[in-house]
């Protein structure tokens, strides 16, 4: 048994060391929200975060309308700037997950990316979100973009 | 044996892909001509789909029609999101007849999907 206990810590330890590994480094959306540079005003912006370290093994690329544009990392949130209209935003894991939403000029939008269990992995599903809720989901995600 | 893993693979694979899809029929948009109809929703209301989640509506909430399918008149707020979901998201405007909630108008996909049941809202006129 005390060998078992033993044998725990140090595993436990390099749990903890591999997840926080995983979640992202740069600063916090509160720190740089003041900073960040306004979008032109025939586009509109959309922010992906993902805010739980659930599965953080687990950082599937994300793509709006196929193109990748960043990854689901734990903690952490990009943007990208789009002209209005309409678009998909999907990740990949053993399967797809999709969410189609419409972008208006000025506009600004918040994706949350879920985790929830899979067959053999877990499953990233990206969700629209309300603006009060994502702002305040997003404001200790830490930035991952470019 | 083999069948009854086979069985449990298949049952087991189906839970984990959760391939429900929401069914959807194609839906043309005409826009109203004139002011657009506005009303703002007195109480919390649940719409619930054949397939996926149920999707809440907000007391409180108002919200401006867009246009017109053939399924009844199509409204969008501002004051919430409105999505309909099972394995897929997709944002959606409110479809009603009269005081009744009859679907979702996909707005991406320009298709309807039903709510079932239809249900009965308690709404504020606000214009026409």
């Amino acid at each position: 048994m005390s060998v078992l206990r033993a044998a725990a810590r140090p595993v436990a330890a390099a749990i903890l060391m591999l997840v926080l590994a995983a979640c992202a480094g740069g600063p916090q959306f509160s720190q740089m929200q003041d900073r960040l540079p306004a979008a032109s005003p025939d586009n509109g912006r959309i922010f992906v975060y993902r805010s739980t370290v659930l599965g953080a093994a687990l950082q599937p690329s994300v793509k709006i309308n196929g193109d990748v544009v960043g990854s689901a990392v734990p903690q952490g949130f990009f943007y990208i700037d789009r002209p209005a209209g309409d678009y998909e935003i999907s990740t990949a894991t053993e399967v797809t997950r999709t969410l189609s939403l419409r972008l208006d000029p000025g506009q600004t939008r918040y994706v949350r990316l879920g985790v929830s269990m899979g067959f053999f992995v877990g499953h990233v599903y990206p969700e629209l979100v309300d603006d009060a809720a994502g702002l305040a989901e997003i404001k200790d995600c830490h930035y991952t973009g470019k | 044996m083999r069948r009854i893993v086979l069985g449990a693979m298949l049952l087991l694979g189906g839970c984990a892909f959760d391939v429900i899809h929401v069914q959807q029929v194609p839906a043309s948009l005409e826009q109203i001509s004139g002011p657009a109809p506005e009303w703002t929703l007195s109480q919390d209301v649940t719409v619930h789909l054949r397939e996926g989640f149920a999707v809440p509506l907000k007391a409180g909430t108002t919200w401006r029609a867009i246009g017109r399918i053939a399924q009844g008149d199509v409204f969008r707020t501002g004051d919430q999101v409105v999505t309909v979901e099972a394995s897929n998201v997709y944002e959606a405007a409110l479809v009603t007849k009269g005081d009744f909630v009859v679907g979702f108008y996909l707005i991406v996909e320009h298709t309807f999907t039903a709510a079932d049941p239809q249900i009965e809202i308690k709404r504020v006129i606000r214009s026409p």
